[in-house]
C-alpha cells in the first residue's frame, strides 16, 4: 500500500513506524481503518462460499449435496455470522474509522489505539471462530469445547466491534473542529454516529446472552437444550429489524455520492439526518422477542406483531425520505450528473435497503393479518420461511455488498491514493446487481410459494425436514435460481478484489489528485491519501460541505465582476 | 512574582469530554448487557412454576443481611469517590488521595462480601436452572464493578500523578461517572436476582 510518511506531524505525536510491528501498534486511524477493511473484504469471500454450500444443500429432495446432514447447520450458523460479523458491521466500521476523522477535520480518532485493539482483537477472535468451527464446534457442533470457544469468540468479536464503534461514536460527538455543528456534519459521519450508537446499545445484549449461554452450556445443560438451544438466542443478530442498523452507513455512502455528483445540498439537512436516525432507531429492538424469550420460533401476533410491523414501517419511512431528498437534489440540478460506478452502485444500495425495508413490512403485515392462513393451522408465518434469507439477501448482498462497492470506488483515492478500475467497476456493478437480484428472488419466492422453512432451530440436520418441501413443491428450482445468484456473487466478490489487487496494489491504477470526484465534504480538501500521522495543520471548518461552499463564492464573485 | 512556567507548543486542541462521552456510551452498552442478562433470567424466572421466586431456589437461603451489608459498603464507595472528585478539582492532593484509597479499599471490601455471602448462600454452579442464571448475572455485574474499580484507580493515579488540572479532573470524573454506573448495575442485579428472586 502507497504510503505519503514524509509530512510533518504535530509536536509530541508519536512518527508512525512502517514496518509490520508498526502495524500492529499503530495510532493512525487511516491505518487501522484500512485494516478493516482489507480483512473484511477476504472474510466476505467466505460468507459468499459458506452461503453456496448452504444453499447448494437444498436444491436436492434427496439429500445435503454439499455439507451433508451433520455439516448443514453448522454452515448455515457459520455463513451467517461470517457476513454479518466478519463482514458487514466491521466494512462499514472501518470506513467510518478511516474516513470520519477527516470528514469533521479531527486529527485522529478519539482513541486511536483502542481502535486499534479493536482490529486484532477482532481478527483474533474471527480467527478462533473459524478454528472453532473447523474443530465441529459452533451451534449444533459435536465438539463441546468447541462449542465454547464459539461463544467466547463470539463474545470476542462482540466486544472489538463494541470498541471501535464507541471511538468512531465519541469522535463525531466531541472531535469535530470548531464550528462544524453536528447538524451541517458530512452525512457519512452522522450515519456512522447513528450505526455506532445503535450497535452500542443492541449488541451488548448478544454479549449478556452469550454469558448466560456459556455458564449453562459449560455447566449441566439444564435449560438450554445444550447447543440446539444456542442459535435460536443469537439469531437475532443476522435478522431484521437489526440488519438495518448495519446497513445505515450505506446510506450514508449514499448521501455522499449522489449529493456530489448533484452538486447540490440537499435542501433541508435536518431531515435528511432524521431520515438516517429513523433507520437506526427502527432497527432497535430485535434482540427483545429472540433472545429474551428464545421464542423465535414460535407464532408473533397481537402486540408482537403490532411492533413489528411499526419498526418496518419506520424503515420504510425512513429510507424513503432520504431517497426522495436525494432525488431532489438530484433534479435540482438540472444537469445528467456523471455516471460513475459509485453513482450507480450508491443508488442500487439505496434502492435496495428501500426494498429489503418493504419486503419485511410486507412479510411482517401479512402474518400480524394472517393473511392466506399465515400463522394458523400448521401454517408458517413468513418469518419462519427463506422468504427471510431472501431479505438477508437484499439487505447483506444489495445494500451491503453494493454499497461497499460504492464506497470503495469513491474513496479509494483517498484510502490508497489511487483509482480503481471504472470499466471492471461497472462489470463489478452489473455482476453483484444481478447476483443479489437472484439471490434474493429464489428463496423469497420459495418462501412465499412453498413455505420452506428458513431454518428448522430443533431438528436442523434433519434432511427430511427440508426435503419435504423441496420435494414436489418446486422449491428445487426456486432455490436453485438462489443458488445461481450466490455464484455471480462469489464471481462479483472475487471481481471486486481483483480490481482492488490490480489498481492498488499492482499500482495500474491511476494516481488521484485531491479532489477527483469534484465533490464537496471536507476529505476531499486533504491530499489523496493524506499523510499517515497526524497532520499539523487541520481545515478549520464551518460547514461539511466547504469545498461546494468555496464554489458557490467564486461563481457569486465571479457574477459580480 | 513572575508566571515561569514553561509554554509548550501549541498541540491540537484538547478534547476533555472525549473520555466522558466515551464512559457515557461504555454505561450504555454495559446497561444493555444487564438488561439481556436479567431479561432472560425474568423470562426464565416467569416459567419456573406456579410460584416464581420460591419454586426454582430449591432450599436455597440467600443471606440477606450480608448481601445488604455489601451494597451499603457500595453506596459508601460512591461518596468516597464523589469526595475524591471534589478535591481533585479543588487540587486537594492530601484528600484526594485519602478518598481514592478508601473508594479501592471499600471496592475490594465490596466485592469480598459478595464472594462471602455467594460462599455462605452454597451457590453452585451447575446444580441448577436457578444457579446458573444467577451465577452468570452476577458475575456480570461484578464485572462491571472489577473494572470500574481498575477504572477508578487508574484514573485517579493519572489524575494525581501530576497533573492535576482541569482535563485530568473531567478523566476523573468519567472514571467516578462509570463508578456510579457499576452501583446502578449492581443494585439492580441483586434486586433482581436475590430479594425478588
Amino acid at each position: 500500500m502507497s504510503e505519503n510518511t514524509t509530512a510533518a506531524t504535530s509536536p509530541g505525536v508519536p512518527v508512525e513506524n512502517p514496518t509490520p510491528f508498526g502495524w500492529m501498534t499503530t495510532a493512525d486511524h487511516k491505518r487501522t481503518g484500512r485494516l478493516f477493511i482489507v480483512s473484511s473484504m477476504l472474510f466476505l469471500v467466505l460468507g459468499v462460499f459458506l452461503d453456496l454450500l448452504v444453499r447448494l444443500d437444498l436444491t436436492s429432495a434427496t439429500e445435503f449435496v454439499s455439507l451433508g446432514s451433520d455439516g448443514f447447520a453448522q454452515g448455515f450458523t457459520f455463513s451467517r455470522e461470517a457476513l454479518t460479523l466478519l463482514f458487514l458491521i466491521p466494512a462499514f466500521l472501518g470506513m467510518a474509522i478511516y474516513m470520519v476523522p477527516l470528514q469533521i477535520g479531527a486529527p485522529n480518532l478519539a482513541f486511536p489505539r483502542a481502535a486499534t485493539a479493536s482490529f486484532w482483537v477482532w481478527e483474533v477472535s474471527a480467527i478462533v471462530l473459524i478454528g472453532a468451527y473447523l474443530g465441529n464446534g459452533g451451534p449444533y457442533g459435536g465438539w463441546a469445547n468447541g462449542v465454547d470457544l464459539h461463544l467466547l469468540a463470539l463474545s470476542g468479536l462482540v466486544v472489538a466491534l463494541l470498541i471501535g464503534s464507541i471511538a468512531v461514536a465519541t469522535t463525531v460527538m466531541t472531535m469535530r473542529s470548531p464550528g462544524l455543528y453536528l447538524d451541517a456534519a458530512p452525512p457519512f459521519a452522522w450515519s456512522a454516529l447513528v450505526s455506532a450508537s445503535m450497535l452500542v446499545v443492541s449488541l451488548p445484549v448478544l454479549l449478556g446472552q452469550i454469558a448466560i449461554i456459556y455458564i449453562d452450556h459449560r455447566y449441566g445443560r439444564i435449560f438450554l437444550s445444550g447447543n440446539y438451544g444456542i442459535w435460536e438466542r443469537i439469531d437475532w443478530i443476522h435478522r431484521t429489524p437489526q440488519l438495518f442498523i448495519y446497513v445505515v452507513p450505506v446510506l450514508g455512502v449514499v448521501a455522499e455520492v449522489v449529493l456530489a455528483a448533484a452538486k447540490r445540498r440537499v435542501f433541508e439537512p435536518i431531515a435528511m439526518y432524521f431520515t438516517l436516525g429513523l433507520v437506526g432507531l427502527f432497527g432497535f429492538g430485535a434482540w427483545a422477542n429472540f433472545s429474551v424469550t428464545g421464542e423465535g420460533a414460535d407464532i408473533i401476533d397481537g402486540l408482537e406483531g403490532v411492533v413489528l410491523v411499526g419498526l418496518y414501517g419506520g424503515a420504510v419511512l425512513g429510507t424513503t425520505g432520504l431517497l426522495g431528498l436525494l432525488g431532489f437534489a438530484l433534479v435540482q440540478n438540472r444537469k445528467m450528473p456523471k455516471v460513475t460506478t459509485s453513482l450507480l452502485a450508491a443508488l442500487g444500495a439505496g434502492k435496495l435497503v428501500l426494498f429489503g425495508a418493504l419486503f419485511g413490512l410486507i412479510g411482517a403485515a401479512t402474518d400480524w393479518l394472517e393473511i392466506a392462513g399465515r400463522g394458523n393451522d400448521g401454517n408458517p408465518q413468513l418469518r419462519m420461511t427463506t422468504w427471510v434469507t431472501g431479505q438477508q439477501s437484499v439487505l447483506i448482498y444489495g445494500a451491503g455488498l453494493l454499497g461497499l462497492l460504492a464506497a470503495v470506488h469513491w474513496w479509494a483515492p483517498k484510502i490508497w491514493g489511487r483509482q480503481l478500475n471504472e470499466l471492471l467497476g461497472m462489470l463489478n456493478f452489473l455482476v453483484i446487481g444481478a447476483g443479489a437480484l437472484l439471490a434474493f428472488l429464489g428463496p423469497a419466492l420459495s418462501g412465499l410459494l412453498t413455505e420452506q422453512p428458513d431454518f428448522v432451530y430443533g431438528e436442523p440436520n434433519a434432511t427430511a425436514i427440508y426435503a419435504s418441501w423441496v420435494d414436489d413443491s418446486g422449491a428445487e428450482g426456486l432455490n436453485a435460481i438462489g443458488v445461481a445468484g450466490v455464484v455471480i456473487l462469489l464471481a462479483g466478490t472475487a471481481l471486486l478484489l481483483l480490481n482492488v489487487m490490480i489498481s492498488i496494489g499492482m499500482k495500474k491504477g491511476a494516481e488521484a489528485d485531491d479532489d477527483p470526484w469534484s465533490a464537496q465534504s471536507p476529505e476531499w480538501m486533504l491530499p489523496s491519501p493524506p499523510p499517515i500521522g497526524e497532520p499539523d495543520q487541520l481545515p478549520t471548518l464551518i460547514s461539511g460541505t466547504p469545498l461546494l461552499d468555496a464554489a458557490d463564492a467564486a461563481d457569486a464573485e465571479e457574477a459580480t465582476v | 512574582m513572575a508566571d515561569t512556567t514553561p509554554t509548550l507548543a501549541s498541540g491540537h486542541a484538547q478534547r476533555p469530554r472525549a473520555q466522558l462521552v466515551a464512559t457515557g456510551f461504555a454505561c450504555a452498552a454495559c446497561s444493555m448487557m444487564m438488561a439481556g442478562a436479567l431479561g432472560l433470567y425474568m423470562a426464565r424466572r416467569h416459567a419456573s412454576g406456579p410460584h416464581p421466586g420460591h419454586d426454582w431456589l430449591d432450599g436455597l437461603a440467600v443471606p440477606n443481611p450480608q448481601f445488604d451489608y455489601a451494597l451499603l459498603t457500595l453506596v459508601a464507595s460512591i461518596v468516597t469517590a464523589h469526595w475524591a472528585l471534589w478535591a481533585s478539582r479543588r487540587r486537594d492532593t492530601a484528600h484526594a488521595w485519602t478518598a481514592i484509597a478508601t473508594t479501592i479499599v471499600l471496592g475490594l471490601g465490596f466485592i469480598n462480601m459478595v464472594m462471602y455471602s455467594l460462599n455462605r448462600m452454597g451457590l453452585e454452579i451447575g446444580a441448577g436452572e436457578y444457579q446458573n442464571l444467577a451465577f452468570a448475572t452476577t458475575g456480570l455485574a461484578l464485572t462491571i464493578v472489577v473494572v470500574g474499580l481498575f477504572y477508578l484507580g487508574l484514573m485517579g493515579l493519572r489524575s494525581l500523578g501530576g497533573s492535576v488540572g482541569q482535563q485530568a479532573s473531567t478523566a476523573f470524573g468519567a472514571a467516578v461517572f462509570f463508578w456510579d454506573f457499576a452501583a446502578l448495575a449492581w443494585a439492580v442485579t441483586w434486586y433482581t436476582v436475590y430479594v425478588v428472586k
